[in-house]
C-alpha cells in the first residue's frame, strides 16, 4: 500500500524515521534550533528549581545592575529579581506559544479536512471563513478582544489560537484536494469506510508532515504575538511574561537597562528556536537541490 | 564713609549683574510645557480633566486667583467683601476687559457662567453650587452671590480652574456640551488660542489686551503620553515645564542632578493615595480584618519604590496635608506600624485560616505609580497567607467596576483634596449616592461621620474645624473602611532658565508671570 | 486550465469577491465591541461626578441606550454615507482622527519598506554571488535572527544605543519641538526623527526579502540561458542583476503587500516606543479611553486597507505572471 502511493504520488525518498533525522542533522541550523527549543523547554519545566527567587517578590533591592552574585541579571524598580523573571517567563512563553498553535492547528486541521474532503458549499463557507480571518489584521483584532474582554492566559490562548487556524486550514485543505482523488482513497471508500475514518484514519496521516512544519512556525508567531499583547500591557497581570516585562521596562529605559535586554532576549531566542525547526523541518521534508 | 562704602557696595553689585548677564525681565519667548493626553475639550466649564485646566488656566480667567501659599488674589474681581455670617459675598469687577473677540466683559458674564455652566456641569463646583441661592447683578460691574448655607472654601473656588467666566454672548441658549466654541475657546485670559494639531500641540500667544503685562510671546503644550518621554524630553530641552501630574517620580532622582533643571518639592495642593476596601464582602466586612490588612502592607515600601522615596507615608484618615484634620492620637505610624506578626495574629482572631483569603485588586492600568503599589501590596499580602489577584482596568471599565458595580475587594485609587478637605477628601468616607464615580466606594456608611464631616465643611474657624477632625479620625482610624496609603509630594519641574515660577497655589496657574522664556 | 483570464476579467473577480468580505469586517467590527462589557461615556467627565442628567444626555446623544440591531443597522448605513462616527474622547468625527494620523504611519511604513526592498535586494544579491560563502553564511544567519526580534525590542535598544548612549538620535516623536523648521529643514528634521523607528520596523522585512532575493537568484543562476551567457563571456554582473532582480521581483513586490497586515501592526508597535503620532499611536490610545467609535473606525479602516492592498498585490502578481489568474 505504501509503496505504490509512493510511486503515484512521486515521493521519491523514503520515508523512514531514520533518514528524515538524518537529512535533518546535516542542517547545521536547524539542529542549532533543535538545541534552543529543547533547553527553553528544559528551563521552562524546571522553572520552580532553577529560579532563585520568585519572580513576583518584591525586596528593597531596587534597580540593581546586573553582574552582582545575589542578583545576577539586576533587579527591576520594584526589586523583583530579572533572572527569576526570565526563567519563568519562559514557561508563560511556551505555554500560550504551544498551546496556541496546538488549538490553531487542531480547528485548522479539523476545518481544513472537512472543507477539501466534502468540497461544495462546506469548502465555500470555510474558505470565506478563512478569507475573513486572514484579512483582519491579527494582531489590531487581538488587542481589541483583550483590551474588550479581559486580561488573562485561558483568553490569550484561545484568541491567538483562533486567529491563527486561517493557514493550517488552507494547507490542510489543499493537502486534502490533492489526496482525494488518488487511488487509495478509492479503495478506502470502496471498502465502504465512512468519511470522517477515511480522513483521519486513512488521508490525514499523509499530510501531516506539512502540518507540523506550519505548527512549528505558528509556535514561533503565537510567541511574538503574545509578547506584543504584553508589550502593550494586555498579558495577564498575575505571571511574569517576557512582554510585560518589556512593557515595564519603557519607563526604565534611561536608567536600567538591563531591565529590557534580558527578557527581549529571552523572546528573541525562543522564536528564533521555533522558526529554525519549522524552517530545518522543512527543509528536511522536502529537499531542495542545493548548490 | 558709610554712604561711601554703600554706594560702593551698590555699584559694584549692579556691575556684577550685569557682567554677569542677569536676564533682563525682558517679555518674549515661548515656554514649552508637556502634557500626556489630548484635552477632551477646551471648555473648563464642563470637565475637570487636568490638561483641559492646564491650557485653559491661561486662555480664562475667575473672579480671584489662588497665589502660592493659598492666599486669595483679584483676576477678574477687584475687590471682595464677605458679610459677617458668611452668606453673602459681594464682587466688584474689573473694568475695562475685553474678550478675545474684543466684545466687552460685564457681570452679566459671571452670572451665566456661574448658573448656566460651571454651576450645572462643572464636577466640583456644582457642589459648592449646590449651596448658593442666587447670583445678582445689580450693576455692569458688581456680582453678588448669596448663599443657603455657609460653604467654607467657597470663595477660594471661584478660580479658573472651578468657576472659569466664560462668554454669555457665545454660549448663552447654545448646547454647552457640543458647542463648536469648546474647540476656540474665548476668553479674558493673558493668552489666545491661536491652534490645537491633535497628538501633537496646542498653541497660544499673548493677549496684548491683558490687564497686566504678559511675558511669554507663546505657550506651546507639547502631547507627549509617554511619561519617560516626557522626562527625556525635559532632559534635552524640548520641553521647558513638566508638572507633577505628568512628571514620572521615578525620573526624579536623576532628574535632580541635571544643572539645567530646577525642581519644586512640595504639595500646596494635599492629594492623596488610599486603597478602598469593599466592606460589604465577607472576611472584609470585619474591622479586625481591616486593621490586619493595615498591618500587613508596608508603606514605606511603596513610598520607595512606587514613589522613588517622594512621598510621605500616610499618617491618619485625612493624611497630614492639612494641619486641621490631622490628628496625633490617631497616626498611623503609632496605630499601624508595619508588622506581618500582628497582621497574622489578627487574622487569626478574626477566623481568618491562613492561604484561605482570596481577594482581588481593581487598578487603573495606566497610572503607573498605583499599578506598582498593588504589586507591592500583593506581594506584602502573600507574605501573611493572602493571595491578591491583580486586575488592572483601563480607565472606564475601572470606574465601572468599581463605582457603579462595586465588584472589587480592594482598589487603589488616588483623590486630589483641591485645597480643601471638604471638596476633595470628606466623598472618600461620606455616605455615597450609589452609582457614581469617585466617591465613596466601600459600601462604609456611619451617620456620625456624615454628621461631623457635614459639620466640618460649615466651619470657617480652624481650631474648631480640628476638634471635628479629632473626633472623626477617631472613628475612622479605627473602623478604617479605607487604607490611606501616602500623602503625594509634588514635583514639577523647569528649566533653569526660566523665572518666577510657580506664582500660584496651581502649578498650572500663572504663566503670563514668567519671564526669561527663549 | 492554465487560467489565461483577461486581466479586467480577473480584477473584477476579484472586486466582487471584496463585497462580502468587507460587509463581514463591518459585522465582526460591531458585534464585538457592542458586546463588551464597560461604559465610556464616563471617560469624557474627568475626575468628579456629574449630574445624572448631564449622564443621560450623553448616553442618548451618542446612542448607547438603542438595541444593538438599531446600532448596526446605523452604523452601517453611516458608513456607507462615508461616516465612520464621532469620537467621544476627542469630539471630532472619527475619520477626521484617523485621516490626521495616516499620513504619519504611511511615512514610516513607506520609508521601511522602501529601506527593506532596497537593503534585503542588496543583501540577496551580494549572498547569492558567492553561495556558502562566509559572508552569505553569515547574512543568512543575520537574517534569520533578524527575522525573529521582535521589532517593539529591536526599538528599544535603538533607543539605548543611539539615544541614551550615544545621542545621536532622537528618542522619540516626530519632529523637534523647539525649532520650528520649514521646508527642507523640516524635511531633514523629520527625515532625523524617522531613522530609528524605520529601522525597527524594517528589520524583519530586510531578512525575509533577503532570503527570497537569494532564493530566487540562485534558482536563476542554474538555468540555462545564465550558463549559456556566461559561456558566451557577458559580464556575469550584468547577467546577475537583469534576469536574477527580475525574478526576485515578483515574489518580493508580493512579500509586502501580503504581509501588509503584520507591518501595520509592527507599525503600531514602534509607533508606541518611538512616540510616532500615527494611527497604530491612536488606536492604542482608543482602547486605553474605551473610544469605541475610533476603536471601530481604525479597526475598520485598517482591515478594509488590507482588502485593498491584498486586491493590488494579487492584480500585480497576475499582471506579472499570467499563470496565476484563475
Amino acid at each position: 500500500m505504501v509503496a505504490s502511493v509512493e510511486a503515484v504520488t512521486g515521493f521519491t525518498e523514503s520515508r523512514s524515521l531514520m533518514d528524515f533525522w538524518r537529512r535533518y542533522r546535516r542542517n547545521r541550523l536547524a539542529v542549532a534550533g533543535l538545541f534552543l527549543v529543547l533547553a527553553l523547554s528544559l528551563v521552562a519545566l524546571l522553572a520552580p528549581l532553577l529560579a532563585p527567587y520568585d519572580p513576583m517578590s518584591t525586596s528593597l533591592d531596587s534597580l540593581q545592575p546586573p553582574g552582582t552574585s545575589r542578583h545576577p541579571l539586576g533587579t527591576d524598580d520594584l526589586g523583583r529579581d530579572i533572572l527569576s523573571g526570565v526563567i519563568w517567563g519562559t514557561r508563560v512563553s511556551l505555554l500560550v506559544g504551544v498551546t496556541a498553535a496546538a488549538t490553531a492547528v487542531l480547528i485548522g486541521i479539523i476545518l481544513g479536512a472537512v472543507a477539501g474532503y466534502y468540497g461544495g458549499y462546506t469548502d465555500a463557507v470555510i474558505m470565506r471563513l478563512t478569507e475573513l480571518f486572514q484579512t483582519i489584521p491579527r494582531f489590531v483584532l487581538a488587542l481589541v478582544v483583550v483590551a474588550l474582554f479581559g486580561r488573562g492566559l485561558a483568553k490569550l490562548v484561545l484568541v491567538i489560537g483562533l486567529l491563527a487556524w486561517p493557514q493550517a486550514a488552507r494547507l490542510v485543505r489543499g493537502q486534502f484536494l490533492s489526496q482525494k482523488s488518488l487511488p487509495y482513497v478509492d479503495a478506502a471508500r470502496a471498502l465502504g469506510l465512512p468519511g470522517w475514518r477515511i480522513i483521519f484514519s486513512e488521508i490525514l496521516p499523509n499530510v501531516l508532515a506539512p502540518v507540523i512544519v506550519l505548527a512549528s512556525l505558528d509556535v514561533a508567531q503565537a510567541i511574538l504575538l503574545e509578547a506584543s499583547l504584553g508589550f502593550f500591557g494586555l498579558g495577564d497581570p498575575n505571571v511574569v511574561s517576557w512582554g510585560g516585562m518589556l512593557n515595564h521596562a519603557q519607563g526604565y529605559l534611561r536608567t536600567a537597562w538591563w531591565m529590557s535586554v534580558f527578557p527581549g532576549l529571552g523572546i528573541a531566542l525562543a522564536v528564533l528556536g521555533f522558526n529554525l525547526v519549522g524552517d530545518g523541518l522543512n527543509d528536511a521534508i522536502n529537499p531542495r537541490l542545493h548548490e | 564713609m558709610k554712604t561711601i562704602r554703600c554706594i560702593t557696595a551698590a555699584l559694584f553689585l549692579s556691575v556684577l549683574l550685569v557682567a554677569s548677564g542677569a536676564p533682563a525681565q525682558q517679555p518674549g519667548g515661548t515656554i514649552i510645557m508637556a502634557l500626556g493626553a489630548d484635552p477632551e475639550t477646551l471648555n473648563p466649564g464642563i470637565t475637570t480633566g487636568y490638561a483641559v485646566g492646564a491650557i485653559t488656566a491661561n486662555i480664562f480667567s475667575g473672579l480671584i486667583r489662588l497665589g502660592p501659599r493659598g492666599e486669595v488674589l483679584p483676576q477678574l474681581a477687584t475687590a471682595w467683601q464677605v458679610a459677617p455670617d458668611a452668606r453673602t459675598y459681594t464682587f466688584t469687577l474689573r473694568r475695562g476687559v475685553r474678550w478675545h473677540d474684543g466684545r466687552p466683559f460685564s457681570a452679566a458674564d459671571v452670572k451665566f457662567s456661574l448658573e448656566e455652566i460651571a454651576g450645572k456641569f462643572h464636577g466640583r463646583f456644582r457642589i459648592a453650587y449646590a449651596n448658593v441661592e442666587s447670583v445678582t447683578t445689580p450693576n455692569a460691574s458688581t456680582v453678588v452671590i448669596r448663599m443657603k448655607t455657609p460653604f467654607a472654601p467657597f470663595l477660594k473656588m471661584l478660580d479658573t480652574f472651578n468657576a472659569p467666566i466664560m462668554a454669555r454672548h457665545l454660549f448663552a441658549g447654545e448646547d454647552i456640551a457640543r458647542s463648536p466654541r469648546n474647540l476656540q475657546p474665548v476668553g479674558t485670559g493673558p493668552f489666545v488660542f491661536q491652534s490645537w494639531a491633535r497628538g501633537d500641540r496646542v498653541v497660544l500667544v499673548r493677549n496684548p489686551n491683558y490687564w497686566e503685562p504678559v511675558y511669554p510671546d507663546r505657550l506651546i503644550f507639547r502631547i507627549i503620553p509617554n511619561a519617560a518621554q516626557r522626562s527625556t524630553a525635559l532632559e534635552t530641552g524640548e520641553v521647558d515645564v513638566v508638572t507633577d501630574f505628568y512628571l514620572s517620580k521615578t525620573d526624579v532622582p536623576r532628574l535632580r542632578q541635571n544643572k539645567n533643571l530646577r525642581l519644586r518639592f512640595g504639595q500646596p495642593i494635599p492629594a492623596l493615595d488610599f486603597m478602598f476596601i469593599n466592606t460589604r464582602r465577607s472576611p472584609l466586612a470585619s474591622a479586625k480584618v481591616r486593621q490586619a490588612l493595615a498591618f500587613a502592607i508596608n508603606r514605606d515600601q511603596i513610598v520607595l519604590q512606587a514613589m522613588a522615596g517622594i512621598a510621605r507615608p500616610a499618617k491618619g484618615p485625612f493624611g497630614d496635608g492639612f494641619k486641621f484634620a490631622y490628628t496625633p492620637e490617631t497616626d498611623y505610624t503609632r496605630l499601624y506600624p508595619y508588622s506581618p506578626e500582628r497582621a497574622l495574629k489578627l487574622l487569626e482572631e478574626a477566623g481568618v485560616a491562613r492561604g484561605s483569603l482570596r481577594l482581588s485588586m481593581v487598578f487603573d492600568a495606566a497610572r503607573a505609580p498605583l499599578a506598582a503599589a498593588a504589586q507591592i501590596i500583593r506581594d506584602n499580602l502573600r507574605q501573611v497567607g493572602i493571595t491578591v489577584d491583580l486586575v488592572p482596568l483601563e480607565r472606564s471599565v475601572m470606574i465601572d467596576r468599581v463605582y457603579v458595580k462595586a465588584d472589587y475587594d480592594l482598589t487603589v485609587q488616588s483623590f486630589t483634596s483641591n485645597t480643601d478637605p471638604a471638596i476633595g477628601y470628606h466623598r472618600i468616607y461620606l455616605t455615597a449616592p450609589s452609582g457614581q464615580p469617585f466617591v465613596n466606594a466601600t459600601g462604609y456608611s456611619n451617620p456620625e461621620v456624615d454628621r461631623l464631616l457635614a459639620l466640618a465643611a460649615q466651619t470657617s474657624v480652624v481650631e474648631e474645624r480640628a476638634k471635628i477632625y479629632a473626633q472623626v479620625n477617631a472613628i475612622l482610624a479605627r473602623d478604617l473602611p479605607t487604607l490611606i496609603l501616602f500623602d503625594e509630594v509634588g514635583v514639577d519641574a523647569a528649566r533653569a532658565h526660566l523665572r518666577n515660577l510657580w506664582q500660584g497655589l496651581d502649578a498650572r496657574d500663572a504663566w503670563w508671570l514668567v519671564w526669561g522664556a527663549k | 486550465m492554465d487560467g489565461s483570464l483577461p486581466l479586467w476579467r480577473y480584477i473584477l473577480g476579484r472586486l466582487l469577491q471584496a463585497v462580502p468580505l468587507l460587509v463581514g469586517i463591518l459585522v465582526v467590527n460591531f458585534l464585538l465591541i457592542a458586546l463588551a462589557p464597560g461604559d465610556p461615556v464616563t471617560v469624557l467627565l474627568g475626575e468628579y461626578p456629574a449630574p445624572p442628567e448631564y449622564v443621560a444626555r450623553l448616553r442618548d446623544e451618542f446612542g448607547l441606550d438603542r438595541p444593538v440591531y438599531v446600532r448596526l443597522g446605523r452604523y452601517i448605513a453611516n458608513v456607507l454615507q462615508g461616516n465612520l462616527g464621532f469620537s467621544f474622547a476627542y469630539q471630532v468625527p472619527v475619520v477626521r482622527l484617523v485621516l490626521e494620523r495616516l499620513g504619519n504611519t504611511l511615512l514610516l511604513m513607506g520609508t521601511s519598506m522602501t529601506l527593506a526592498a532596497l537593503a534585503g535586494l542588496l543583501l540577496g544579491v551580494v549572498s547569492a554571488r558567492r553561495p556558502h560563502s562566509p559572508l552569505d553564511s553569515g547574512a543568512m544567519a543575520l537574517s534569520l535572527v533578524g527575522y525573529s526580534i521582535p521589532e517593539f525590542w529591536l526599538g528599544q535598544l535603538l533607543v539605548l544605543l543611539f539615544a541614551v548612549a550615544l545621542g545621536w538620535l532622537p528618542a522619540q516623536g516626530i519632529r523637534s519641538t523647539r525649532q520650528e523648521y520649514v521646508g527642507l529643514a523640516a524635511a531633514l528634521d523629520v527625515g532625523r526623527h524617522l531613522i530609528l523607528p524605520a529601522m525597527a520596523l524594517s528589520f524583519r522585512y530586510i531578512a525575509l526579502i533577503a532570503r527570497i532575493t537569494r532564493a530566487a537568484m540562485l534558482e536563476v543562476m542554474h538555468q540555462d540561458f545564465i550558463v549559456a551567457a556566461r559561456a558566451r563571456g557577458v559580464d556575469e554582473r550584468r547577467v546577475l542583476w537583469r534576469h536574477g532582480l527580475r525574478n526576485a521581483a515578483i515574489p518580493v513586490a508580493t512579500v509586502i503587500g501580503y504581509n501588509y497586515a503584520f507591518i501595520l501592526a509592527g507599525s503600531a508597535l514602534v509607533e508606541t516606543v518611538f512616540g510616532w503620532p500615527g494611527v497604530g499611536r491612536l488606536l492604542f490610545d482608543a482602547i486605553l479611553q474605551r473610544d469605541t467609535p475610533v476603536l471601530l473606525g481604525v479597526l475598520l479602516l485598517v482591515s478594509v486597507t488590507v482588502v485593498l492592498v491584498n486586491l493590488v498585490t494579487d492584480v500585480l502578481y497576475a499582471y506579472l505572471d499570467p499563470r496565476v489568474r484563475y
